[in-house]
């Protein structure tokens, strides 16, 4: 028994080495000065919009200097990942989180905690109950009105329509369902929708339902698909059953994702704001919080322009501005 | 029969356990301070529980897939029933019923019909995910009053409430395995079924107790999920399977069942908890995490199979030994 105890150890001295070598870098990193510490946490890792959200913020942190900046999020959506995070930043004492909530309500015990830490809390592309700032990628009736638009464009303002939506607890999501159909209702009231479907967050599962939705509704003009891997989703499934040019497709996506089907003339417009520069704006706002406090009427001066900093009902909130539209024109000035 | 006799794999768990916690101290100062050890039940307490009643579903060489669906299932029924105006302890009460209810499902299915239990799982996984998405529709279940908090969020003194319930679960696991008929059952019916079928004994009974035993500790670990995220959702418990099996194997629970014990399950959970509390204080990203624990995984585990090899033939080289002189 005794030699398994040592085998045991001695074991235990290998796994320790491995443990060693794995952080080297991150040791040598950790000797730097100490500087301001943000830590990003983004819906869900890997997936190119929140990869051009992290391009953004480090071009910020290159140009600020002096922040130690931390990217982690879940490998899926999933709000019990980010509040896990979250505790652990708190112990781990960070300056600065900014988190882009997967559920607002959920989250927001986890933030408040977070800030009676003394941790300045930001959120970014999705709100909170309970945050120091917004960093708002564009508003609910911008994005709602442009979406709208642009199907108009193609379809016409009398024709049956879909939406395909990522989770239907997906805040942003509804809040852009809702601006929709507050502006269809006051200037097409015979834009007709005839269905919603989730997808959550999983491409194959949008290329299903827009698949079932074609089959469903034969006389269908147009589908709205309302999430980054939504929109490939559906661009795919109208494109495998034929049906481009006689079904629009219109909605939210990066422009990399979508740039095939808008090449193909699948898709003709893809609505976004651009995450690089929410990124960025994220990472200049966290700083000037962290360092000078926010109010309303601050300006935030950064390379790329000066935004001012508003009131809302929660507590502040800075607005990125109106919504981009790619199209096959500019698509490809665009890499993320 | 004592309460803890020290397998090698335990050893070498321990060994482990004691590394490990020394290189996340280096990592993070944060990681050896009891605020942060204190916390740390908090994070694996429903994997943790899930975990216990898997060791039993492993030993008898069976597994349980659905875990996982069942707590997403359990929350989105507690959800429901209290949105719906059912008082909160009748509603959680129901979430463990329902539990309870999915684990005979896999139970019967595994000892009646006869579908391996790989299978049966398998399918129920879905099957209930499934049910949790249509009883949820996608919503989120919310408001809860706010003693049910307790469970989740609540301490007693400076300890989580997460590590009574825990311990005193792992506690009473630990007892059913090595001082009942019931706990000798599960070890002889993972070494030898048929053996134990000719014995006459009832099987099939443990099996379907088993079976039943990992769907109610899935309700009760939902309970305690509800409770610290305040939200109770359909995809609640999702990957939990993995995680629970990756600790009790790593515990030292052969997977054909048979060898292991509850202790050694503790042990894998405390490794891999610390694994992952410690590498995110030190702000090492979850992909690099999953590296870590399953290299850690497959070296115990070889070194466990190496030894079990060695160690007889060890014993024989001493008794040579003795003879020669």
């Amino acid at each position: 028994m005794k030699r398994m105890w040592l085998a045991g150890l001695v074991f235990g001295v290998v796994v320790g080495l491995g443990y060693w070598l794995a952080v080297l870098d991150w040791s040598v990193a950790q000797a730097q000065q100490r500087t301001l510490t943000i830590a990003m946490i983004p819906k869900v890792v890997g997936i190119d919009y929140f990869n051009a959200t992290r391009m953004g913020a480090e071009q910020a942190v290159r140009e600020l200097g002096g922040i130690r900046f931390i990217h982690q999020g879940p490998t899926e959506a999933r709000v019990d990942r980010q509040i896990e995070l979250i505790e652990n930043f708190i112990t781990a004492r960070v300056d600065v989180i900014a988190v882009a909530p997967n559920d607002p309500v959920a989250i927001a015990p986890a933030l408040q905690k977070a800030q009676r830490a003394g941790i300045k809390v930001v959120t970014y592309d999705a709100d909170a109950n309970a945050r120091d700032v917004f960093v708002n990628q564009a508003t609910f009736e911008g994005i709602g009105k442009a979406l709208v638009d642009e199907m108009v464009k193609q379809v016409g303002p009398n024709a049956e329509v879909a939406i395909v939506t990522s989770s239907l607890t997906a805040p942003n999501q509804n809040a852009w369902i809702a601006a929709m159909k507050a502006y269809m209702a006051q200037r097409y009231p015979n834009l007709k929708v005839v269905d919603l479907k989730p997808s959550e967050e999983d491409q194959q599962l949008a290329f299903q339902v827009t698949q079932d939705l074609l089959k469903a509704h034969p006389t269908l003009k147009g589908v709205w698909a309302l999430s980054s891997v939504a929109f490939p989703g559906a661009a795919e499934a109208v494109k495998q059953a034929g049906k481009c040019g006689q079904v629009a497709v219109v909605g939210l996506s990066t422009p990399k994702q979508m740039r095939p089907y808008v090449k193909e003339g699948c898709v003709k417009s893809v609505v976004l704001w651009n995450p690089v520069d929410l990124g960025y704006l994220t990472i200049y706002t966290a700083k000037q919080l962290a360092e000078k406090g926010l109010k309303p009427g601050d300006k935030i001066v950064t390379k790329r322009g000066t935004w001012t900093v508003e009131k809302d009902k929660i507590s502040l909130q800075v607005l990125l501005g109106p919504p981009f539209i790619f199209t096959a024109e500019n698509i490809d000035k665009f890499d993320f | 029969m004592k309460l803890w006799r020290a397998s090698v794999s335990e050893a070498v768990l321990l060994g482990v356990l004691v590394l490990t916690f020394l290189v996340m101290s280096q990592l993070s100062p944060h990681f050896l301070t009891p605020q942060n050890l204190l916390e740390l039940p908090r994070f694996f307490a429903e994997v943790g529980l899930i975990a216990l009643a898997m060791t039993l579903v492993i030993l008898t060489g069976g597994i349980d897939l659905s875990v996982g669906s069942i707590v997403g299932l359990s929350a989105v029924v507690l959800g429901a029933l209290h949105q719906g105006g059912i008082p909160l302890p009748l509603a959680a009460l129901a979430a463990l019923l329902v539990g309870l209810g999915a684990g005979l499902v896999n139970g019967f299915l595994v000892t009646r019909v006869g579908i391996p239990p790989l299978i049966t799982t398998l399918a129920t996984m879905a099957v209930f995910r499934g049910i949790a998405l249509g009883i949820s529709q996608g919503r989120a279940f919310r408001d809860y009053p706010d003693y049910f908090f307790f469970l989740g969020q609540g301490y007693v003194g400076p300890f989580p409430v997460q590590l009574f319930l825990f311990g005193a679960l792992a506690l009473a696991f630990a007892i059913l395995l090595s001082q009942t008929a019931f706990g000798r059952k599960v070890y002889a019916i993972g070494h030898n079924e048929v053996a134990m079928r000719f014995m006459g004994h009832d099987v099939d009974r443990v099996k379907l107790a088993v079976y039943a035993l990992s769907g109610t500790l899935s309700g009760l670990a939902a309970l305690v999920l509800v409770s610290r995220f305040s939200t109770a959702k359909a995809d609640l418990g999702q990957g939990f399977e993995l995680d629970a099996i990756t600790a009790v194997v790593l515990g030292g629970t052969s997977i054909s069942g048979g060898v292991g014990g509850i202790w050694g399950t503790v042990l894998g959970l405390l490794v891999v908890g610390a694994v992952r509390n410690g590498m995110t204080l030190a702000f090492i990203n979850a992909d690099v995490q999953q590296m870590i624990i399953g290299g850690v995984l497959v070296a115990s585990v070889a070194l466990y199979g190496l030894m079990d090899k060695l160690a007889p033939m060890a014993r024989r080289g001493r008794e040579v030994g003795r003879e020669a002189s």
